[in-house]
């Protein structure tokens, strides 16, 4: 056994064990993006990253081990310092955006993507629950709105916006109707006047970390138009749930998949950071590929921590993602004599799990 | 980017295009299976089987990574890594003959950029194709070529052209199309006979470049028209490299009459000067089939011989006084690829003295008290890491030769391989023996031909003599040696990335400790040192610990090699003790800096080092001062900066080639370069703002204490220096202005009243910016001006003058 302190605190562990691990013993919180606990270590992030007092020195605490007598400083002034400068380095390079810009500018905060995505889905009840819980407590505010979230509406760029307003009031009114009907007959659909708080609801949204993308290229608003369903027909009227969902199938999803479970987010957010500072000129466009599994790899958001690489299994039979070029143009990629479908057969579900973003994730 | 996408899109486009022949499947698969037959199907071969194939088929394509992987072990994910991460791997075909123009510091001082662009506009090579149209030419730059002295390089399929100028490009492509690499061979000694003299000519990297292969036909064609009683002798390098190339003529009584700079023509004169001809019939007869070639040529220049000798040699005294040779020694007189002269010279005694007389515990301890220091860069004391090594458990135990010198603007290494092998190979069986290997690999960078064939041939000779093997001498010792050549990677001059690389993976370093002579190569200890170190080695052990230790500082022992390039008048390879003054190389052995402009600074250390200005010119060189200066040792480039260069421009270059260099593992380094970068881009476009300069050094700061490596560690030196002693500079860039007229954002070409109306500018311009005017004072179309430097460089007035672009009083 070796005794080391961090941060006052003196913890004895095991030789050759992490100063990570010697933190996590002592209960003290370091922040990970590229670690995970039986991988091995890799040290790319450098979001762990501590102070060895005696030699003045920084290390990655995920690979550095413990020494006998080391000093570590895990929390102060200099390690924040330095661990918000590599998050918001990650972020520079970070082309994604945690929320929809639909979402961001609607002044009451409703989920728009989500109840699109419902309405593709056909799961006509699910929409109709999540705009009544949200006007549970109040009239729909659309109906006296200006629609920012039309003129946010990244399908703009392409034809024209969603005709979100019209769907919110169209799904506002049919609640009304079935409301009234209720009171007159005694109709077996039953209003749910309670708050339904399972449907992806985050408190505090505006108090949230936003990543922004920037200007995005033409080239990208392509990719982002993979994930349509639609024909590509529009309904600017809506006056049933079919023409809801068939105008909901053209929405891009501009949110990301990964928002509520993002660690990149959360140590950003733990960080409070605002806004990454320093734009990067000349980053690589930002890409979406589709596997026939359902899973959906979006390369702008990846911050190249190689975990998708490094649990998975490679071999001849199945081949795994694995690391393109060198230095800031290295992406995580299929293997050169791949195609990305017949990428990962088994291991799909494992990747999804140990990303820290929403680059690997499944198509809701 | 992907290339996979970009490879197999372009295939088609380029049989369309072009009509080139692209290889067909059934000779890719039976190419890739041939080359697997020798080299064996384990994942480590990786690197080795791609460079094979790739000396087949010209370039990898996808069928060939596909049927590599079906017949090895190698797995799609680490094939697709592995090609992509070394810049030596080509995804797309390119040209029959390939030019390679050198990037390195020296030669970017020189204007390889400008050499690069006329290149390329020569032979209409533009980004949306990487050959000419008729497929014969592909451009790539690459790092460094080690051939600094005679910046700027350019290299057409191993043949190297110095000096060149943007508008020479033209020639050099004729010259090359026409020229038919003649090999002379030297012709086998004869023993016991004496000879009249001996004349030694250079056969390193430099010397060959400056045309000595040609002087050496030329000496044996004399030798045999004249019958001269002489022994022709090729030597190693001499480390006059500037001066090239060089010729020695040394007479039986010792004494010496050197000529540098020697021509085709004059060899016969120095020759018939220093020797009598064997007889009067074959002097007549030589002498009537030359006097024709005379006639039709003017290749007879200003003779040498006229100058008395003591202006002739006093440089050449002044270039080697102040130098002691240890890794060097018996430079100029070894020829490189012969054992028994090295044997001769008291070669392999060391050795011979380690395994017979000594313990290995005894080597490590004089090696330890010698106060050696890598020489690779960090000066870690080579005692304590042979010692790490020889006290890690295990039977199993490697020495790595770190010969992966990637430093643009530095050469030693590739010299002392090219001409030392043999003393390597026995600093490199003395560390095996004390640290209780018995495997060698030597890693040497590609881009190092000459020294791969140079160590290969002593490896061989070595297994001959009984040097290598079993038994090595008959003593209980057993060590073999093989070559890894590198596939263009400068991070892999970190030992953790090295080893990587060696075994098949991308060269991404790690976090030490674990150290590479605790856990390396296989997971077995591994001791990697530097070439220069394993140089050092032998003479130590032959004279002892105490000898070296009283060369040098007190921390810092022994000498150091440094490339000496750039600006200095003498550019060279030098062996000088530590302690010498920065401006003791310059003045004294460098003869000063060229053509009479003024020392500003000295780059030390390449792209890890930093700028040291000329005012600090006192400060005596040994690890500690570098740091301390925010320098670094580094692997011992130097280069000289005069009063023209642009500190800013510099310090971009350097920025872009670690930025590119990265292995983008590590966030600092990955990301915090380019953000770097960005800033230094558009301060050298007159874009930034003051305040941009401190966020610079800010990032420069983290990037310095967050990185993962000794690369993004050092990556930030040459900003934070230039910030330190230039920073007016800096500033004047944020205010729209380059000081010294270099960035080309912010100058212009003018033509001022001195013009005679000659038209020459005219026709050199490329782009038509100078309208045909005889007699009339030229003008120069801003809206059109590539700033190409053409112009400029054919004036017979000087009348091209270059401009700050604000500047109203030229702006007409």
């Amino acid at each position: 056994m070796i005794s080391i302190t961090i941060d006052n605190h003196k913890v004895a562990v095991k030789e050759g064990d992490t100063i990570l691990k010697a933190a996590e013993k002592a209960g003290i919180v370091i922040p990970t993006l590229c670690h995970k606990d039986g991988v091995e270590h890799y040290s790319s992030c450098m979001v762990c990253i501590v102070k060895d007092i005696k030699k003045n020195s920084f290390l990655p605490s995920c690979s550095a081990m413990a020494k006998e007598g080391m000093e570590i400083d895990a929390s102060g002034e200099a390690v924040i310092m330095m661990r918000k400068k590599a998050v918001s380095m990650l972020l520079t390079e970070h082309r994604a955006e945690c929320e929809a810009p639909c979402r961001i500018v609607c002044p009451a905060g409703y989920n728009i993507p989500l109840m699109n995505r419902m309405l593709t889905a056909a799961d006509y009840e699910g929409a109709t629950n999540l705009i009544r819980s949200e006007t549970a407590a109040e009239e729909l505010k659309c109906i006296s709105c200006k629609a920012y979230c039309e003129n946010a509406c990244r399908r703009k760029k392409i034809d024209e916006p969603l005709s979100i307003r019209n769907t919110r009031i169209f799904i506002y009114e049919h609640i009304n109707r079935h409301v009234a009907a209720d009171k007159v007959i005694d109709n077996n659909l039953k209003p749910v006047v309670q708050k339904n708080a399972s449907i992806g609801e985050e408190p505090n949204l505006r108090k949230r970390f936003f990543s922004k993308t920037g200007r995005i290229e033409d080239n990208e608003l392509k990719e982002w138009l993979k994930e349509c369903s639609g024909d590509g027909t529009r309904y600017r009227v809506i006056d049933d749930f079919e023409s809801a969902s068939k105008e909901a199938g053209s929405c891009m999803h501009c949110d990301c998949r990964a928002a509520s479970n993002c660690r990149l987010r959360e140590v950003a957010e733990s960080l409070s950071l605002k806004d990454p500072s320093g734009k990067i000129v000349n980053l690589p466009l930002a890409k979406k590929i589709n596997h026939r599994s359902g899973l959906i790899f979006e390369n702008g958001k990846c911050i190249k921590c190689g975990l998708c690489v490094r649990v998975c299994e490679d071999s001849k039979e199945e081949p795994v993602l694995c690391f393109i070029n060198r230095g800031f143009i290295s992406v995580i990629s299929e293997p050169l004599t791949e195609e990305f479908d017949n990428t990962l057969i088994t291991q799909t579900d494992i990747c999804v799990s140990v990303c820290p973003t929403g680059a690997l994730a499944k198509f809701r | 980017m992907h290339l996979r996408k970009l490879s197999r899109k372009n295939d088609d486009i380029v049989k369309s295009e072009c009509g080139c022949q692209l290889p067909d499947i059934g000779s890719v698969i039976a190419a890739v299976d041939e080359v697997v037959k020798y080299t064996g199907r384990e994942k480590d071969k990786v690197i080795l089987i791609l460079q094979e194939v790739q000396k087949r088929i010209n370039y990898l394509p996808s069928e060939a990574l596909k049927r590599i992987c079906e017949v090895t072990d190698i797995t799609p994910g680490q094939i697709s890594g592995v090609s992509t991460f070394y810049s030596q791997f080509r995804h797309l075909p390119v040209g029959k003959h390939i030019i390679k123009i050198c990037a390195g510091t020296a030669c970017h001082v020189k204007g390889s950029q400008l050499i690069s662009e006329s290149f390329k506009r020569v032979l209409s090579i533009d980004d949306s194709r990487n050959s000419s149209p008729d497929n014969m030419f592909s451009i790539e730059e690459v790092a460094c070529l080690g051939c600094c002295t005679l910046a700027p390089v350019v290299q057409i399929d191993g043949k190297t052209y110095g000096h060149v100028k943007p508008t020479q490009t033209e020639n050099i492509i004729d010259n090359f199309l026409r020229s038919h690499d003649k090999n002379v061979e030297p012709e086998k000694e004869e023993d016991g006979k004496s000879f009249e003299a001996e004349v030694r000519i250079g056969l390193g990297s430099c010397c060959v470049a400056g045309g000595s292969k040609e002087i050496l036909s030329k000496l044996l064609e004399i030798k045999e028209g004249f019958g001269l009683n002489i022994k022709v002798k090729p030597v190693g390098c001499v480390g006059v490299c500037n001066q090239t190339p060089l010729l020695e003529i040394v007479k039986p009584d010792d004494n010496h009459f050197r000529y540098t700079n020697v021509r085709k023509g004059q060899v016969e004169e120095i020759l018939l000067k220093h020797i009598r001809p064997g007889s009067v019939n074959n002097r007549f007869r030589y002498r009537l089939n030359d006097l024709a070639d005379t006639f039709l040529s003017d290749e007879k220049q200003r003779s040498p011989i006229n100058l008395p000798g003591n202006i002739r040699e006093k440089y050449l005294d002044n270039f080697l006084k102040k130098q002691i040779r240890l890794a060097t020694l018996h430079s100029g007189i070894l020829t490189p690829d012969s054992i028994d002269e090295y044997l001769l010279l008291g070669g392999f005694e060391a050795l011979k003295k380690s395994i017979f007389l000594q313990k290995p515990s005894d080597i490590i301890e004089i090696i330890n008290q010698s106060g050696l220091r890598g020489r690779g860069g960090a000066g870690f004391r080579t005692g304590l890491k042979w010692r790490i090594s020889a006290d890690s458990p295990g039977s199993v135990k490697y020495v790595v030769c770190n010969g992966d010198e990637g430093d643009p603007g530095a050469f030693m290494d590739r010299m002392l391989l090219e001409s030392f092998p043999y003393r390597i190979i026995e600093g490199m069986l003395i560390a095996g023996y004390a640290t209780g290997a018995a495997d060698g690999i030597f890693y040497i960078r590609a881009e190092y031909p000459l020294a791969v064939s140079r160590v290969k041939d002593a490896i061989k000779q070595c297994y001959e003599k009984g040097f290598l093997g079993e038994k090595i001498q008959g003593s209980g010792f057993t060590f073999n040696i093989r070559i890894f050549e590198g596939a263009g990677a400068f991070v892999c001059g970190e030992e953790t990335a090295l080893i990587a690389s060696l075994e098949g993976k991308r060269g991404t370093p790690h976090l030490r400790p674990p150290y590479p002579a605790e856990k390396g190569f296989m997971e077995k200890p591994t001791l990697v040192n530097n070439v220069e170190t394993l140089a050092l080695v032998p003479w130590i052990i032959n004279n002892g610990a105490e000898a070296f230790n009283e060369i040098g500082t007190e921390k810092s022992k022994g000498t150091k090699v440094f490339a000496l390039a750039g600006k200095v008048a003498r550019g060279g390879l030098i062996e000088v003790p530590m302690g010498i003054t920065i401006g003791d190389i310059i003045y004294n052995i460098g003869e000063g800096v060229a053509e009479g402009r003024k020392f500003k600074a000295v780059q030390i250390g390449g792209p890890s080092g930093g700028c040291i200005p000329a005012s600090l010119e006192n400060t005596p060189i040994d690890f500690e001062q570098l740091t301390d200066m925010g320098a670094m040792m580094g692997s011992g480039g130097m280069v000289v900066l005069d009063d023209s260069d642009c500190i800013v421009d510099v310090a971009k270059y350097f920025l872009t080639f670690t930025h590119k260099q990265s292995c983008g593992k590590c966030t600092f380094c990955r990301v915090g370069t380019k953000l770097m970068l960005d800033i230094l881009t558009r301060l050298s476009e007159g874009k930034a703002s003051l305040m941009e300069i401190d966020e610079l050094e800010r990032l420069g700061q983290y990037v310095k204490d967050g990185s993962l490596c000794g690369l993004g560690k050092t990556a930030p030196n040459p900003v934070l220096t230039g910030l330190k002693y230039f920073r007016e500079e800096y500033e004047a860039h944020a205010k729209g202005y380059c000081p010294v007229k270099k960035c080309r954002d912010l100058i212009k070409y003018t033509i001022t009243d001195k013009c005679t109306g000659c038209t020459k500018c005219s026709q050199e311009c490329p782009v038509n910016a100078i309208p045909f005017r005889p007699f009339e004072k030229h003008e120069i179309d801003l809206t059109l001006c590539t700033k190409c430097d053409n112009c400029r460089i054919v004036c017979p007035e000087n009348a091209v003058e270059i401009a700050d672009i604000n500047d109203q009083h030229n702006n007409r």
